[in-house]
C-alpha cells in the first residue's frame, strides 16, 4: 500500500503547516511536563537530603529525660537492616592552657554522620577538607573560636572532665549543625567511647541522647510503626520534614513547577486543539475524494487513527530527546549549587505525566474534529458543502475541558490550582461576550474608505466570529503566560525578601539582662546593629484550661513543642513579619494574656479564649489566648510560639535576651573580641547555612527561568497556531484588494492595526484573568499576599499588540512579494 | 454486495422517479424533478445543461455520492439508496470511475501514487505496475514521479482520467472533464477519454456544457430547471 502509506506519514505530514504545529505544539508540551516532572523530583531528592543532611541522618531519636534508650530498640533497627549511629550531647566547663570555658560537648560514634559531611580543618593550617567520620577516640575536634577563648593550638591538649584529650582539627561545619538554639556554646566534638572516662556524665545531668537511622524510606517507616507505641514523651522522633527551615524555599519552588508543567499542558491542549481543527478542516477535500473512490468511513477512521498513533509517538519521542538533555543541564546547574549533589537520576515515573499529556490532549482535542472527517459527504467532490458551525464541536469542547482540568489536578494534585486556573478562564470567557457584544455594536456603523484605521476596523467587523475566537485563543494563551510569570515574580521577590543579602547571620544567645544595652552598643558603634532583642524565659506549655495538656492533647496531637521546654517572650508590638490571624494584638498597657504561633495552636486545637499554664522552673504561669498569629520560621529571626504583653505573667521570670544580626563574612575574626569582651554571650553562626540557601534560591531560580522560556515558546506556538489559521483567506483577501487597486502600504498599515487591535484586546483581558487567577492562587498554594504587578502586567497588552501586528506583517509577506495574478491562481 | 452481473441484458443505470430537494433556512429548493432514465452498459451519455440547472447534482446521485429524497437509482443491479455509505463506497471502490472538472488529484502524491492510490484501496494486485501502464498509455510515461503541482491542467487531467481507468471500471462519471482547459488541451482530453472510453468498453456518463463534447456521446439529455427532456437520438440532432 505504497500511496495509502505515503498518505500517512509523518514525513509527508510534516510539510503541512498545520501538522507541524501539532507536532511541535506536542514536542513542546511532553518536553516541559517531562523537564518539570524530572527537575520536580530531582528537587525532592535533593531536598530530602539536604534536610537529611540537617539530620546527619534519616531520622533521629532523641531523648531528652537524660537515660539511654533500651538498647533492644538499637539492635531491632540493625535487624531491620537500618544504619544506625549515637551522639551524647552536653554542656561542661573545659580547661585549656590556663583557662577555662562552658562547651557544648557532642559525642559521636564510628558511625556519625550517617548522611552529609563534616568539614574540618586540620592540624596544619592546611586546607579544609569534608569527612564523614568524627574523632577517634582520644582526640577531639573544636570550634575555632575555641583557640583564643582557651588560648591553645591544634595538637595541645583539652580537658574534658577528668580526660586529656588532643585538639586534632577545627570542626568548621556540621552536617546537623542546623539552627537549634540548644547548641549555645562552642563545640568540642570528641568520640562517645570517651564520655564514661571523663566522669564528666552523673546521676540526673542534663545531657541528651541522639540516636541516628538511615536506610529504605520503607524500611524507616515500618521501624518507627514497632517503635511507636514504645516511645514516651520525652523521647522525639525527627523526619526529614520535621526540621524544616529552608525546604519551605524549595516547596514552594516546587509547587511553582508543577504550576509550570501545567500551564504547559493548557497551553498544549489548545495549541493541538486549534491546529488540529485547522488540520481536519484542510483534510476534507481529501477524504472527499478518498470516499469517492471507495474508501469507507471506518476506512477513513482507521487512516486518521493511525497518524493520531504516529504523531503521538512523534511528540513523545520529540519531547524526551528535548527534555532529557535539558533536565542534564538543569541538574548540573543545580549540582553546582550544592555541596553534596544528589546524583542525576532518571525517575521513570516522573515521565508518566509527559506522555499522558501527549495522549490526552491528542485524543481529547485533536482526535474528535478528525473524528468528525468521517461526516464529510462524498458529494463535496463536485461541490464545496456547508461546512462545521462550531456547534457540533461543542460536546466535544467540553469533554475535553474536563479531560485536561482531569489532567492537571492528576498532574498538581491541587485543586486549588484547577478551580482558580478555570475561574481565570471563566472570568475572561464572560469579559470575551461583553466585548464581542460591543464590538457588534459599535463596529457595525463604521464604513470602510481608503483610510487604514476604517479598513481596519471594517475588518475586524466583518471576520468577528474569527476575530472573537482568536482574541479568545490569545487572552487565553496570555493569561497562562501572565500567571507563570506574575507567579515567577512574586515567588523571587518572595525569596529575596526573605533573605536579602544582609539577612541576620548570626544569633546572640544568653545575653544576661544587664549586658542588653552594652552588647547592642557594641555592635551599633561597629556599624552593624542588633535587630531587636527579645527576652526568653524557658518555659513547658503544661496545662490546658485546668487540665494536664498530655491528658488533654491525643497522642496524634502530641507535637515536639508539648515535649520541650519552650521559649516564652514579651514583646511591646507585633514582629512586622508575623500577621494576626484571628483575635487582637495586645493594647497599650495590657498585661495579661498571651499569643500563639498559628500552626501550634492549629495542632493542639486552641482556640480565643483558652487558658494556657505555662511551667517555669518551680512556677506556674497562667495567660489566655487573645490572639493567634501566623509566624515567618524562615525570617532568619527570633521567632516564638508564645508571646506574652510586656509587663505581664513573665517580667519577673529570670530571663536572657536573645537578637540576631549581619555580620559580613570578611569582619567573622571580629567574633573573636566580642567574645572575649562578653564570654557569657553564645553565638549562633548560620552564615554557611544561609549562603548555601541562597545559592540553592539561585539556582532553582535559573531552572525557573528556564521553565519559563519554554512555556513562553509554548505560547508562541498558540499564536502561530492561530494566526496560520486564517493565512489563506487572509492572503486572498490581501490579493484581491491589491488587484482591486489598494496599495501595499495601505493594505499593509490596515492589517498590522487590525492584528494590534486583536492583541491588544486579547492582552487586557488575559492579563485581568491572569490577576484574577494569581489572586486565588496566591492564597492557596503559595500562601503570600497578594499584591498587584502593575510593572509586569501593563507591558504585555501592549507587546501583544505590537507582536501580533508584526506576526500580521509577516503574514502578508507573500500578498506583496509576488503579483495579486499569481497569488490568486496559487491559492485557488 | 449486491451487485449480479449475472444479467448482462440488464441495464447499467436505471433512474425512477428522481426527486431531490434541499432545505434552505426559509423553504425548500427542487433542485430534481422526477427524473427518469435507462443507460445500457458500453453506452456514452452526456447530461447537457446551463450553470445551475441541477446536472452536477444528478451525476453526484447516479455515482451514489449522495441518496435522493425520492425515488431510486439502480446501478449495475445495486439499488443505491438501500445501500449504506460504507456498501456505497465499496460499489465505487470496484465498479465506478470518476473525472472532475478541477482534477481533483491529492498534491501530496506523486502522478503514479495518484493512479495507484483506488487500485490500493480497491485491494488489487500488482498496483503499481497497472498504474505505470495506465500512465504510459496517457502520454506521461515521463512524468510518473511529478507531483500534482509540477504537471499542467491538460497532464494534471491525463493523470485523473488514468486513475478513473485503473480499477477497470464498469461505468464511468465525467463532470465538465475540459471545463478547466483550454479548447486545444480540452480537445487532446476529450479524444483521450472518448478513446479509453472505446478499449475499455466502459459505460460513460458525462455532464457537460461543451456541445461539441457532447455530440461525440451516443446519447444525450438536457436537463433544464431539474427536469430532463427526452433523449434525442444523435441521428436525429444531426438533422
Amino acid at each position: 500500500m505504497a500511496a495509502a502509506k505515503k498518505l500517512m506519514s509523518v514525513r509527508r505530514d510534516w510539510r503541512e503547516r498545520d501538522v507541524r504545529v501539532v507536532l511541535a505544539a506536542l514536542i513542546i508540551a511532553v518536553a516541559t511536563v517531562a523537564t518539570i516532572a524530572l527537575f520536580a523530583s530531582q528537587l525532592q531528592r535533593t531536598l530530602v537530603s539536604s534536610a537529611s543532611s540537617f539530620l546527619a541522618a534519616d531520622r533521629q531519636l532523641e531523648a531528652e529525660n537524660g537515660r539511654p534508650v533500651p538498647e533492644p530498640w538499637i539492635t531491632e533497627a540493625m535487624d531491620r537492616g537500618l544504619e544506625t549511629g549515637r551522639m551524647v550531647e552536653f554542656s561542661t566547663m573545659v580547661f585549656g592552657s590556663d583557662a577555662f570555658q562552658l562547651v557544648s560537648v557532642k559525642a559521636v560514634s564510628n558511625e556519625y554522620p550517617l548522611r552529609g559531611e563534616l568539614e574540618i580543618q586540620g592540624p596544619s593550617e592546611g586546607s579544609r577538607v569534608q569527612v564523614q567520620n568524627g574523632p577517634a577516640p582520644g582526640e577531639v575536634w573544636i570550634n575555632p573560636r575555641l583557640l583564643r577563648l582557651l588560648d591553645i593550638q591544634v595538637g595541645d591538649t583539652l580537658e574534658v572532665g577528668s580526660r586529656k584529650l588532643t585538639v586534632s582539627g577545627l570542626v568548621l561545619r556540621e552536617p546537623d549543625g542546623g539552627f537549634s538554639l540548644s547548641a549555645l556554646a562552642p563545640r568540642v566534638m570528641m568520640h562517645v567511647d570517651d564520655v564514661a572516662s571523663t566522669g564528666v556524665l552523673q546521676e540526673g545531668s542534663r545531657v541528651k541522647y541522639v540516636y541516628l537511622f538511615a536506610g529504605e524510606e520503607a524500611s524507616l517507616e515500618c521501624y518507627y510503626q514497632w517503635l511507636q507505641p514504645q516511645l514516651e514523651p520525652s523521647h522525639e522522633w525527627e523526619g526529614v520534614r520535621d526540621g524544616e527551615t529552608f525546604s519551605r524555599s524549595l516547596d514552594r519552588a516546587e509547587s511553582f513547577l508543577l504550576l509550570g508543567g501545567s500551564l504547559a499542558v493548557l497551553l498544549a491542549a489548545v495549541a493541538v486543539a486549534v491546529a488540529s481543527r485547522q488540520y481536519a478542516l484542510s483534510q476534507r477535500d481529501t477524504v472527499a475524494l478518498l470516499k469517492t473512490l471507495g474508501l469507507g468511513s471506518s476506512g477513513i477512521g482507521r487512516l486518521y487513527l493511525k497518524r493520531l498513533g504516529l504523531w503521538g509517538v512523534t511528540g513523545m519521542v520529540g519531547g524526551l530527546l528535548v527534555a532529557l538533555p535539558l533536565f542534564w543541564i538543569l541538574t548540573r546547574l543545580l549540582s553546582e549549587a550544592l555541596e553534596r549533589p544528589v546524583p542525576f537520576q532518571l525517575d521513570s515515573a516522573a515521565l508518566t505525566p509527559a506522555l499522558l499529556t501527549a495522549v490526552v490532549s491528542l485524543f481529547a482535542f485533536a482526535y474528535p474534529p478528525i473524528r468528525r472527517l468521517r461526516n464529510v459527504p462524498a458529494m463535496r467532490v463536485l461541490r464545496s458543502q456547508p461546512g462545521e458551525t462550531g456547534r457540533e464541536a461543542l460536546p466535544d469542547m467540553l469533554i475535553a475541558i474536563v479531560a485536561v482540568f482531569g489532567l492537571v489536578w492528576l498532574y498538581a494534585g491541587e485543586v486549588s490550582l484547577v478551580i482558580s486556573l478555570l475561574g481565570g478562564l471563566a472570568l475572561l470567557l464572560g469579559a470575551l461576550g461583553v466585548l464581542g457584544w460591543v464590538l457588534v455594536a459599535t463596529l457595525r456603523k463604521v464604513r470602510g474608505g481608503g483610510h487604514a484605521w476604517r479598513l481596519a476596523l471594517v475588518g475586524l467587523y466583518r471576520h468577528r466570529r474569527a476575530s472573537l475566537s482568536q482574541i479568545a485563543v490569545f487572552a487565553m494563551t496570555l493569561m497562562l503566560a501572565t500567571t507563570l510569570i506574575l507567579v515567577r515574580t512574586s515567588l523571587l521577590d518572595d525569596w529575596q525578601a526573605q533573605l536579602p543579602d544582609d539577612a541576620p547571620n548570626h544569633f546572640l544567645i544568653n545575653i544576661a539582662p544587664d549586658a542588653v544595652d552594652e552588647v547592642a552598643a557594641y555592635w551599633e558603634e561597629r556599624g552593624q546593629p542588633l535587630d531587636q532583642l527579645y527576652p526568653m524565659v524557658r518555659g513547658r506549655f503544661t496545662e490546658l484550661n485546668g487540665q494536664p495538656v498530655k491528658e488533654v492533647v491525643s497522642k496524634d496531637q502530641r507535637v515536639g513543642a508539648l515535649n520541650r521546654e519552650l521559649n516564652l517572650t514579651w514583646m511591646p508590638s507585633l514582629p512586622a513579619d508575623n500577621v494576626i490571624v484571628e483575635g487582637s494584638w495586645f493594647e497599650e498597657g495590657q498585661t495579661d494574656g498571651v499569643s500563639v504561633e498559628a500552626d501550634l495552636a492549629a495542632a493542639l486545637d486552641l482556640a480565643l479564649g483558652d487558658e494556657l499554664t505555662f511551667t517555669i522552673g518551680s512556677d506556674k504561669v497562667n495567660a489566655t489566648v487573645t490572639s493567634i498569629r501566623t509566624v515567618q520560621w524562615d525570617s532568619m529571626k527570633p521567632n516564638f510560639y508564645m508571646a506574652f504583653p510586656p509587663g505581664g505573667a513573665l517580667t519577673n521570670m529570670p530571663a536572657t535576651w536573645i537578637t540576631s544580626f549581619h555580620l559580613p563574612r570578611d569582619r567573622k575574626s571580629e567574633l573573636n573580641e566580642f567574645s572575649r569582651r562578653f564570654p557569657t554571650v553564645s553565638l549562633l553562626e548560620i552564615d554557611n547555612i544561609i549562603e548555601r540557601i541562597q545559592e540553592i534560591v539561585r539556582q532553582v531560580t535559573q531552572a525557573i527561568e528556564a521553565i519559563l522560556v519554554l512555556i513562553l515558546a509554548a505560547a508562541l506556538v498558540v499564536m502561530a497556531a492561530v494566526v496560520s489559521a486564517t493565512l489563506q483567506d487572509r492572503q486572498r483577501e490581501g490579493a484581491l484588494l491589491r488587484t482591486l487597486g489598494g496599495r501595499q502600504s495601505l493594505l499593509v498599515r490596515s492589517t498590522m492595526l487590525e492584528f494590534a487591535l486583536l492583541g491588544g484586546f486579547a492582552g487586557i483581558l488575559g492579563v485581568a484573568a491572569a490577576e484574577a487567577a494569581v489572586w486565588a492562587l496566591q492564597f492557596r498554594m503559595f500562601e503570600g499576599a497578594f499584591s498587584w504587578h502593575w510593572q509586569v502586567v501593563l507591558p504585555i497588552p501592549i507587546i501583544s499588540a505590537v507582536v501580533l501586528s508584526l506576526f500580521g506583517r509577516w503574514q502578508l509577506r507573500p500578498v506583496l512579494s509576488v503579483s495579486p495574478m499569481l497569488l490568486l491562481r496559487r491559492l485557488e | 454486495m449486491q451487485t449480479t452481473n449475472s444479467d448482462s441484458q440488464r441495464p447499467m443505470l436505471r433512474v425512477e422517479n428522481l426527486t431531490h430537494r434541499v432545505s434552505l433556512e426559509t423553504d425548500t429548493l427542487t433542485i430534481l424533478k422526477a427524473v427518469s432514465l435507462e443507460i445500457n452498459r458500453g453506452e456514452s451519455v452526456a447530461i447537457v445543461g446551463r450553470s445551475g440547472s441541477g446536472k452536477t447534482t444528478l451525476l453526484g446521485l447516479l455515482a451514489g455520492l449522495d441518496t435522493p429524497t425520492e425515488g431510486t437509482v439502480e446501478l449495475d443491479g445495486a439499488i443505491i439508496s438501500r445501500l449504506s455509505e460504507d456498501e456505497r463506497a465499496q460499489l465505487r471502490a470496484h465498479r465506478v470511475g470518476f473525472v472532475f472538472q478541477s482534477f481533483q488529484l491529492l498534491p501530496a502524491l506523486t502522478a503514479l501514487e495518484n493512479v495507484m492510490l483506488p487500485l490500493e484501496l480497491a485491494g488489487m494486485e500488482a498496483p503499481e505496475k497497472r498504474a505505470r501502464e495506465l500512465l504510459e498509455r496517457v502520454g506521461l510515461g515521463e512524468r510518473l514521479t511529478h507531483t500534482p503541482r509540477q504537471l499542467s491542467g491538460g497532464e494534471q487531467q491525463r493523470v485523473a482520467i488514468a486513475r478513473a481507468f485503473a480499477s477497470d471500471p464498469a461505468i464511468l462519471f465525467a463532470d465538465e472533464p475540459t471545463g478547466n482547459l483550454d479548447n486545444r488541451t480540452g480537445q487532446e482530453i476529450s479524444d483521450l477519454l472518448m478513446a479509453l472510453n472505446q478499449e475499455q468498453g466502459t459505460t460513460l456518463v458525462m455532464v457537460t456544457h461543451d456541445e461539441q463534447l457532447a455530440a461525440r456521446c451516443s446519447r444525450q439529455f438536457h436537463i433544464e430547471a431539474g427536469e430532463l427532456t427526452e433523449p434525442v437520438a444523435q441521428v436525429e440532432l444531426a438533422h
